[in-house]
Formats: structure tokens, C-alpha cells, sequence
């Protein structure tokens, strides 16, 4: 079955802090704000609670894409957890990349609850993103 | 020479200052070293210091936690040291580090690849010819090499091997490392051998959930090499006894090397350097990159 590249919709796996980016693409579903229906949202505590195994597990198991999106700097309800979500994503994105997995397939943002404008336009580009990175080839048989 | 060490290692057990002695004897072979532990003066004898002691002796550490041991170690070996105290895992009055000066040691492989000379630089380990330094960084005693041949480092870029990998296409780097990872056998070598690996229960062995494939197949290759190399970020040291033991010689110092110098980098920090810094990835900044967020 050939597909075209562009045509195909990707999946995207979202994990979005409970207090900021949940409530950012909650308040775009308020207002009406669309967005494509590609992302498949996980509310976590923080996103410092993602572990670099959730994003893994995504990506091997057929998400094209993976999105952390959290609190902006500062603004973190546990303080710091998005500090240390900087710092250990930073590290895993870089490797990724270095293991030949396209940078574009794992990605980070910062959305606060009133920033339903940002999400919808982060969501759009995101999907645009993965459209160009192709199918995700750990779906391929050879993997198993 | 060795005299010297022997007669630390007998005052040490003889003053009760430790239980037991972690250090090399030669092996059954006559040539290579083996790991000999220590806890007897008459024994004391079998201690041996030489090229040949290539094993990171900090991985038994963990064996003993409460009792009072002295361990030699060479510079690499106290860095992995010195991450154990950083992470808890040890007291630094329970361990006596009878440090080494030490000039490099020989690469098993390339010895048995036909090396002539075991003095010829092309026999030592390569993580040897990157090493910056022949003198521990903390130790209780320093036992100086009197024979010392100086530091056998090359001086050359310790990451030249990973900025070769890095600018090749991303389709190579996929079929370089599906290459690599494809001969795993999950045998977790790596892992046992690792002193940074002692959870009580490794993902890998997980079930409930099941974080990733545990048959020996690319998808679990992959994960397994990646979120090895992720949960030894900031706490490396280059030991490179991974790389060593595996049986099908994957590169896995080219993945811990990427991650040392990714955060070299980003956040200046490098493992194992300093007791009282707190481990990378338990701690932040305020000014971390934060650039490739959106």
C-alpha cells in the first residue's frame, strides 16, 4: 500500500503538564480554537514527571511524533520540575538525533493555560513537522 | 615497588582500618590480572599493579555497602568513585581509596590481535590515549609509580570518533547504529560490569510495564543501547568497561562519549569530577539552553 508522505496523518503522542499546557489546549477547545486532531494528549503532574522511557516506548511502539509541553520557566507549579525536564530532554533530543531518529520527532514546548492561541499554532506546525519527517520506521517489520 | 602497596594494604587489615582489600592478582594464565579481594594479611601478597589491571574494581563497591574497604584504583576508577559518593551509594568513611598513578592500561583484544610490544601505545586501551590524567583525584593514599612511563594520552580530540558520526546524514547514523545494535544479544554485559548500574531492579527486567522488547530483536536493541546510554547521562566516567566486555563489540563508548560531550556543552558539567557537586540530572539551572524548546 503506497502512501503519499503528505497525505498520511501521523500520530503524535502529547504529554502535557496538568497546570499549564493541558489547560492551554483545554482553553483552545473553549474557544473554538481548532487544531489538527493528530495529537493524542496525556495529562501528567508535570513535565517533569516524563521519563525518557515514555517517549521511547512512543516511538517504538508507532508514534510518529512525541511533544512534552509544559509550564513556561518560572512558572512551574512544583517550582522547578521543568527545570529538570529541560536538562534531561536536552540530552535525550541531542541522542536521538545522533542515533539517526529525525530531531523532528521529538519535541518540547512551554504552552501556559491562557496561551490556547499558541497551542493551536504549535499543534499546526508540529503536524506539518512530522508530515515532512515521513511514516516513523520502527513500524517496519524488520524492527521485530 | 609493589613491596610498597603490599605493606599498606598488611597495615590497613592489621589496624582493623578496613575489612576487606578489593585489588588484582594475576590471573590463572600467568599474564592478565584478575580481581583478588582481600581480607587476610597472609593474602596480601597475591596484590599485583601493572598495565594488566584493566577492571574498574569500583563495580564490587556496591557488594559491601556498610563495611570498611579498601579498594585500589586507578584515576578512571576513582571517578566512578567519586559519582557513588555524589549519588549516596557511599560513605566516604567506608572506603579507603589506595590510589594508583597509572599510565594507561593494555586493551585485551588488541593484545590478542597480535600486539608485539605490550609497551607499544597501539596496545593500550583507547579510552587510555584520551585520559587526562595518570593521578587519582581523591584517594587516602597515593601509590606512586616509580617506573611511571608518563601519561601515554595523545592529546588528540577525545571526541573525534563521535564529530565523525555526527556530521554524517541522519539516514547513516540510523543504519550505522541499526548495524551495530543488530548483533546485541542482550546478554547485559554492559550492564553487570557497569559500577553506575545498581538499581535493584533494572527496566530491562521490568515487566509490569514492560518498557521495551526483551527478545533480542532491532526495536528492543535500540531501546535497550538508548536508555542505557540515557540513564548513564552526567554519571559516565569513561571506564569504558562496557564497551570492553561486550561480546559482539558494539561501539557503546561512541553513545556515552555523545552524551559527555552533549553536556559538556549545555551545561559545563563533567561526571565524576568533584564529591561536592550534586549529580547532573538531580540538579538545574537557571540559564540551561532552553533554545530548542518552543
Amino acid at each position: 500500500m503506497k502512501e503519499n508522505k503528505e497525505d498520511r496523518e501521523p500520530k503524535i503522542v502529547g504529554f502535557l503538564c496538568n497546570w499549564c499546557s493541558y489547560a492551554g489546549a483545554d482553553l483552545a477547545g473553549t474557544s473554538r480554537i481548532e487544531y489538527p486532531p493528530n495529537i493524542r494528549i496525556i495529562r501528567v503532574p508535570c513535565s517533569g514527571r516524563v521519563n525518557p522511557l515514555f517517549v521511547l516506548k512512543c516511538l517504538m511502539d508507532g508514534a510518529d511524533g512525541v511533544l512534552i509541553s509544559g509550564c513556561h520557566i518560572g512558572d512551574c507549579h512544583y517550582s522547578e520540575g521543568n527545570f529538570y525536564a529541560r536538562r534531561r530532554f536536552a540530552i535525550l533530543k541531542r541522542l536521538l538525533e545522533y542515533l539517526g531518529i529525525d530531531s523532528r520527532r521529538f519535541q518540547m514546548s512551554w504552552v501556559s493555560a491562557s496561551e490556547g492561541d499558541k497551542w493551536s499554532k504549535l499543534i499546526k506546525e508540529l503536524v506539518q513537522e512530522i508530515k515532512q519527517a515521513g511514516p516513523n520506521k520502527s513500524n517496519d517489520k524488520k524492527h521485530d | 615497588m609493589i613491596d610498597e602497596l603490599k605493606i599498606k594494604a598488611r597495615e590497613l587489615l592489621k589496624n582493623k582500618q578496613v575489612d576487606l582489600i578489593i585489588g588484582y592478582q594475576r590471573a590463572s594464565d600467568g599474564v592478565l590480572a584478575m580481581p583478588c579481594f582481600v581480607d587476610r594479611e597472609e593474602d596480601v601478597d597475591k596484590l599485583i599493579w601493572d598495565v594488566y589491571c584493566v577492571y574498574n574494581l569500583a563495580n564490587y563497591l556496591k557488594d559491601y555497602a556498610g563495611q570498611k574497604i579498601g579498594i585500589i584504583a586507578k584515576p578512571c576508577d576513582v571517578r566512578s568513585i567519586v559519582v557513588l559518593l555524589q549519588e549516596n551509594q557511599l560513605r566516604r568513611e567506608n572506603v579507603y581509596i589506595i590510589g594508583v598513578e597509572c599510565s594507561g592500561v593494555i586493551d585485551e583484544k588488541r593484545l590478542r590481535l597480535g600486539a608485539k610490544d605490550i609497551q607499544e601505545s597501539a596496545t593500550f586501551g583507547v579510552k587510555c590515549k584520551s585520559c587526562k590524567s595518570s593521578t587519582p583525584s581523591i584517594c587516602d593514599y597515593l601509590f606512586k609509580d616509580k617506573e611511571k612511563k608518563g601519561k601515554i594520552s595523545e592529546d588528540k580530540d577525545e571526541y573525534e570518533s563521535v564529530r565523525k558520526l555526527e556530521v554524517r546524514s541522519s539516514l547513516e547514523r540510523l543504519k550505522f547504529w541499526e548495524e551495530e545494535f543488530s548483533r546485541c544479544i542482550r546478554c547485559y554485559a554492559c550492564r553487570q560490569v557497569c559500577p553506575m548500574c545498581y538499581c535493584p531492579k533494572c527496566v530491562a527486567d521490568q515487566a509490569m510495564p514492560a518498557w521495551f522488547s526483551k527478545g533480542a530483536n532491532l526495536k528492543g536493541n535500540l531501546s535497550w543501547n538508548l536508555i542505557r546510554a540515557i540513564h548513564l547521562g552526567g554519571r559516565c566516567i569513561d571506564c569504558g568497561e562496557c564497551e570492553r566486555v561486550c561480546p559482539v563489540g558494539i561501539p557503546l563508548r561512541e553513545l556515552n562519549k555523545k552524551i559527555e560531550k552533549d553536556i559538556k556543552e549545555l551545561f559545563k558539567y563533567e561526571a565524576g569530577a568533584n564529591v561536592e557537586q550534586k549529580p547532573l540530572l538531580a540538579s538545574f539551572d537557571k540559564d540551561d539552553p532552553g533554545d530548542w524548546i518552543k
